[in-house]
């Protein structure tokens, strides 16, 4: 059943992507169809010990922060230097990476969004900012010091807990800009992202908040990377830029990626009153499980209900649908026969940003949203990389009894994934996210003056 | 060990806390307090602890730890107990 609320508009974006300063830039190198994977010289340097080498990673120097290292444990960079002076030291002390990349992300969507001081440091102003992971590079140094070197607890130093706990960067996010309301994250793997702008969503939407920063992290980690190349789900084989290649035929595997999307929310009626540039006004977002018992394998009948629950009561079909699109063979089959099934083959493109900076796992879905925002800016629709051969066959479930969707070959669908970005009218855009669990999310923008 | 040269130490620690500002340590003295003269955060009270343990090569007691006062002359005292105690 769904509930009428109050009607929300996305203000502000910000964010940290892998080879880019700043927003403008990630957006220069997207709509002009750039990749920004390359080889990761942390992975390489284990060599056969890591089957994957490519990822969307950022270094401390490009994030222009300098570590500073324990005298205590090897390796371990108790705090940051900012070069810039963006964050105060105060707030690094307690930061591990991603949480950084947050306040950063927050300074600049805040700014966009143009909130006064008092508007941020309001009751009526949350914090809503997940991770898919959960400080495991700040974990693993700190207990190899207990467990392996036999060292005291106290010589991980005083943060090893605020800089790791499941919520840090929400609460490294709300001691940096002092709001008074919620402050929280959301949790579902790589639907993380947009889980918590969903629930940013619904808080404004229920009358619970005005404004909410919200959005996803993951901070650079081969300690991340580590436990999907175990996984064997990665990607391998190709050259960096051809490594992330959704719905291609020739696709083994996701790109392990990492950055961070924030953007902030606020009730339309506050943000139109006040003369904000209103980026979007998010339509519906709506998430459910797959409620088949399985950790892993994506659901047809679970991404149907996502998209009958997500447009109920919605009287338009989105423009473009910005896919999860990981690069993984059954994953996307799944997903582009889920998306036939509930818009037919015409009428709307799909783009699949992942395929330019592969899977950001917690980050991915704000990031994603952030690349639907420019889309619905520009008018343009970002590509599908690397979707050179679609399969001219049918894929193996489509041959089974129990199969409802589609008996279309995916090739069938090529007009609908460009490997180029391209010029088209947008009126609202679709994105989609899913997560181990069996969790599904999707939320519908549209334009303002829609 | 001098109790100067032990209070010298601890200032190279206290120089790597970047929370704490770094233009008060040019008048460090035994009765300067890390709380309220220095406003050192209290979580970073146990990593100068613990680099004063590698620095001065000795161990604490956790009790010792527990029962430390704020100012200097504390965990000069301290290093000095520890130090004929190791």
């Amino acid at each position: 059943m769904g509930i009428q609320g109050r009607k929300v508009a996305v203000v502000g974006m910000g964010g940290v992507f892998p080879t880019c300063n700043h927003l403008e830039e990630f957006e220069h190198k997207l709509f002009s169809n750039q990749s920004l994977i390359r080889y990761w010289d942390k992975a390489l340097a284990h060599g056969k010990n890591i089957r994957s080498h490519v990822a969307g990673f950022i270094t401390e120097e490009e994030a222009h922060l300098k570590p500073v290292y324990s005298t205590l444990v090897e390796d371990y960079p108790e705090t940051y230097i900012d070069l810039l002076n963006r964050i105060p030291d105060i707030h690094l002390a307690t930061a591990d990476i991603g949480s950084i990349w947050t306040m950063l992300g927050a300074a600049d969507a805040i700014k966009m969004a143009g909130w006064s001081t008092s508007e941020v440091q309001s009751e009526q102003t949350g914090v809503v900012v997940g991770s898919g992971s959960c400080g495991n590079e700040i974990q693993r140094i700190a207990w190899h010091s207990f467990f392996v070197l036999g060292k005291k607890t106290r010589f991980a130093g005083g943060h090893n807990v605020d800089r790791a706990m499941v919520y840090r960067e929400a609460a490294n996010l709300s001691c940096f800009i002092k709001n008074k309301g919620v402050c929280e994250a959301i949790g579902s793997a790589c639907a993380t992202g947009l889980g918590n702008i969903g629930y940013a969503y619904r808080l404004i939407s229920f009358g619970l908040q005005d404004r909410v920063v919200a959005g996803g992290a993951e901070g650079t980690a081969l300690e991340s990377f580590l436990g999907f190349d175990g996984m064997q789900v990665l990607s391998r084989g190709f050259e960096p830029h051809e490594s992330s290649r959704p719905f291609d035929k020739d696709r083994n595997g996701f790109v392990c990626s990492f950055g961070a999307g924030i953007v902030c929310l606020e009730a339309y009626d506050l943000a139109k009153a006040r003369g904000a540039n209103i980026l979007a006004v998010i339509d519906n977002y709506f998430n459910n499980s797959d409620g088949d018992g399985d950790m892993f394998a994506p659901s047809f009948n679970g991404q149907r209900r996502l998209w009958q629950g997500l447009l109920k009561n919605i009287p338009f079909k989105p423009d473009v649908v910005k896919v999860h699109g990981t690069s993984t063979p059954t994953g996307d089959a799944i997903e582009l026969l889920s998306v036939v099934d509930s818009l037919g083959d015409k009428g709307y493109h799909i783009a699949a940003p992942k395929s330019q900076f592969g899977h950001m796992l917690g980050a991915a879905g704000a990031v994603e949203f952030i690349t639907a925002l420019l889309m619905l800016k520009r008018q343009e629709v970002l590509p599908c990389l690397n979707a050179v051969n679609l399969n001219p066959e049918q894929e193996t479930f489509q041959t089974t009894s129990t199969w409802e969707g589609s008996k279309e070959p995916l090739a069938y669908y090529r007009d609908l994934l460009q490997q180029q970005s391209f010029t088209k009218e947008i009126n609202s855009i679709t994105c989609l996210n899913y997560g181990f669990g069996g969790t599904n999310s999707a939320i519908l923008i549209s334009r303002d003056d829609q | 060990m001098e109790r100067q040269e032990i209070i010298d130490g601890i200032v190279e620690i206290l120089k790597t806390i970047r929370t704490i500002d770094q233009e008060k340590l040019n008048h460090v003295t035994e009765e300067t307090d890390f709380i309220a003269d220095l406003k050192t955060p209290s979580t970073e009270m146990i990593n100068i602890a613990a680099k004063a343990e590698q620095k001065f090569d000795i161990e604490f007691e956790d009790e010792d730890i527990d029962d430390l006062g704020s100012k200097v002359k504390d965990i000069v005292d301290l290093i000095i107990k520890s130090k004929a105690s190791n």
